[in-house]
């Protein structure tokens, strides 16, 4: 044993040149590792593994042109995904590429770590490759250029049960007057009429809230994209929730409801109609796929149309080895990514018009209402503002929004006082 | 001698000192995660103190931290107690009645979710059958409240049962058995033989229990994020959002450092507490 422990014991002299030596492999190493490829850092988006493993597929399949550089998939999960964005932004080991959150390109855009996609975009142009479904590469543009390009879109659409609508006697709604009318049938049939989740760690209820202000023609900013919570159409759509609240339409549960509870209550038929994501038909038992459908968009008070969306997207960092590089990579990769929908591993929309008319989407009635017509009258939680911005990160998921959703659900504040503690809680975090 | 320790010091320095350094440098300016930005002084603590916001998670965390503390205490020397004595299967009790300290947090906390969030759930059903109607464990900020610290108490009194236990051993059976010939009840001897010769142990784990509860993010944040209506928003659940969602790292770091100068100074007066106790 000591002459074991002999042999290992390091003096002061071995430490600092093992120390020196380990310093220099790792600089060395990732000098060629940076210098040889391009990192492409995706999320673990649609169906998890399945998605994972096709995307690395494809990927690998990318064979650069003279003189650019290969790429090196990673995939990232999505627990902690900011502490892993911030912190190698902060360290400065940020990919070449990456994909990510909807808003999180306009903060390092912001900070001088992401790379403006105006190239990008001039390059898709050219080559008659800019077939991205209206509003949505606007949405990337800032005063500094484009923060990223879209690649999938989170869009929110109200879905139905279509059994559980007839057992209660009631019609797929038009507009927030008939919505109240089916909601309190479903009620009578002991069925949820607005299912949504609201719990802390959730972002669902503040989508289906925010889906809502934009729909009666409002939302948390003025065109000029300060802020704004307080004002007429905002209070009336708190006050169409609150008549929900109170009439028994919207569950109690759902101010502590996960996405997993609701997703439960969607499977066991205690929910009947709400907001969702487009791909929820993809996430419920084979056996009640074909009873859920995607209802028209309904009329708001004024008789507005909306919803909310969140772009999905591509971004480059100014850490590449090569800018052009990258660039050629993603104008390939946005050029071979219908391989994701026609392999079906995508649950959220195309937003290239190119694959929207591929007949794996022609072929969903309930695709095809959301791509023409939610899309066109969606916008991202910076609404009413023209584009994004960094500090809807702030927004988006900050605990602000989700005291917001979950007062409303609690029914005891009126709503322009709400919306006042909104604002509040809001300035502090967005300057 | 000093030469050849260095270099274990400068490691230390580097990996202590460094950190804590710069988070105190940074809760003195106004930038984001990426970027210090201006330097503005004590701003970051004059707005955490002003703001109703760490007021509010600040009560919270004193109610959770009373409860956790006090409350697995009562449980957990109870259970001690009840214990001590040889019976069958006492080996398998203390087994069984270890497993909410053992089982990891992610786990045991998705068991509460499933046990009280939904109307289904076990619990809420229970309520109802009993005729206490709609019970809103996680959906309402004062049951949210009361859930949360009833979590706490379950995950935390093995702790405790473990730390009596021993303290309890220490006694020497000679002492009971000297007052129980003096007719001393058993109400009697806990009173003024357990209680007395268990001080010093039940001191240091009110202190480890009270530093545990202060900096527990993972026991609120994983039953309910804080909510509702940031009922069960904790300080140390606070200072995790205003860094990571919030993108105000100056802000959160201030409250952290607030957090350390209370729980130091807590500290140092039950520790105080402790050297008083003469056993």
């Amino acid at each position: 044993m000591n002459g074991k422990w002999d042999s290992m014991t390091m003096n002061r002299r071995s430490f600092l040149g093992a120390s020196a030596a380990a310093f220099a492999a790792s600089a060395v190493g990732r000098a060629f590792a940076a210098g040889e490829t391009l990192t492409f850092w995706d999320m673990v988006w649609g169906t998890g593994a399945t998605y994972t493993a096709a995307a690395r597929d494809l990927a690998g399949r990318y064979a650069p042109a003279d003189g650019a550089l290969g790429v090196r998939y990673q995939s990232i999960p999505w627990a902690n995904w900011y502490q892993t964005f911030t912190s190698a932004a902060a360290s400065g080991t940020t990919p070449a590429v990456s994909s990510g959150a909807a808003f999180l390109p306009f903060y390092f855009l912001e900070q001088g770590v992401a790379a403006p996609a105006d190239n990008l975009v001039a390059t898709l142009d050219k080559e008659g490759k800019n077939d991205f479904l209206p509003g949505l590469l606007e949405a990337m543009k800032t005063d500094a250029g484009y923060a990223a390009v879209p690649w999938s879109m989170d869009l929110r659409v109200i879905w139905y049960r279509k059994s559980l609508l007839e057992k209660a006697g009631a019609e797929p709604p038009t507009d927030w007057d008939s919505y109240i009318k089916a909601g309190e049938a479903l009620k009578k049939a002991d069925l949820v009429g607005f299912g949504l989740a609201a719990g802390s760690t959730t972002t669902d209820a503040q989508h289906t809230v925010s889906a809502l202000m934009i729909n009666n023609g409002g939302g948390f900013f003025a065109p000029d994209g300060s802020l704004n919570c307080v004002t007429d159409r905002n209070i009336e759509t708190l006050d169409f929730i609150n008549e929900l609240v109170r009439k028994g339409i919207i569950d109690p549960y759902a101010a502590s409801y996960t996405s997993d509870n609701l997703a439960g209550d969607w499977k066991s038929g205690r929910v009947a109609m709400g907001f969702g994501q487009t791909g929820l038909d993809k996430t419920l038992p084979q056996e009640i796929q074909s009873d859920v459908a995607v209802i028209r968009p309904i009329k708001a008070r004024h008789g507005d149309l909306g919803t909310v969306y969140y772009i999905n997207p591509l971004w480059m960092f100014t850490t590449t080895p090569s800018q052009e590089s990258s660039e050629a990579f993603l104008a390939w990769y946005l050029d071979n990514m219908h391989a994701y929908w026609t392999s079906g591993v995508a649950i959220d929309l195309p937003v290239k018009k190119s694959i929207a008319d591929l007949p794996v989407i022609q072929d969903n009635p309930n695709l095809v209402l959301s791509v023409n017509e939610w899309q066109p009258v969606g916008k991202t939680i910076g609404a009413q503002a023209p584009h994004a911005f960094a500090a809807l990160n702030a927004v988006d998921g900050g605990g602000a929004s989700a005291a917001f959703v979950q007062q409303i659900i609690q029914g005891k504040t009126k709503s322009r006082e709400i919306l006042e503690t909104l604002e509040a809680s809001l300035r502090k975090v967005v300057q | 001698m000093i030469g050849l320790a260095a270099p274990s010091i400068i490691l230390m320095v580097l990996i202590n000192a460094y950190p804590l350094g710069f988070a105190l440098v940074q809760s003195l300016h106004g930038g984001g995660l990426l970027r210090l930005g201006n330097f503005i002084g004590f701003r970051n603590y004059l707005n955490v103190l002003t703001d109703p916001a760490f007021w509010s998670a600040a009560f919270f965390t004193l109610l959770f931290t009373v409860c956790g503390v006090f409350g697995s205490w009562l449980v957990g020397f109870g259970l001690a107690i009840l214990l001590k004595p040889q019976f069958p299967g006492r080996n398998l009790f203390k087994v069984l009645l270890l497993l909410p300290w053992i089982v990891p947090i992610v786990v045991t906390s998705m068991s509460w979710n499933w046990l009280v969030a939904t109307p289904r759930s076990l619990l809420p059903q229970l309520a109802e059958t009993l005729g206490m109607g709609q019970v809103l464990f996680l959906a309402d900020p004062t049951m949210a409240m009361v859930t949360v610290c009833l979590f706490k108490i379950w995950i935390s009194y093995p702790f405790m049962m473990m730390m009596a236990a021993a303290a309890l051993e220490s006694i020497d059976s000679s002492v009971y058995e000297a007052a129980t010939l003096d007719g001393a009840t058993s109400r009697q001897q806990i009173r003024y033989i357990v209680l007395p010769m268990t001080a010093r142990s039940t001191y240091i784990s009110w202190i480890l229990m009270t530093m545990f509860s202060v900096n527990d993010f993972a026991t609120i944040y994983l039953l309910t994020g804080g909510g509702p209506v940031n009922a069960t928003t904790s300080l140390i659940v606070l200072a995790y959002r205003s860094v990571f969602q919030e993108f105000l790292p100056g802000y959160g770091v201030a409250i952290s450092f607030i957090m350390t100068i209370v729980l130091v100074t807590l500290s140092l007066l039950l520790f105080r507490q402790v050297r008083k106790t003469n056993l």
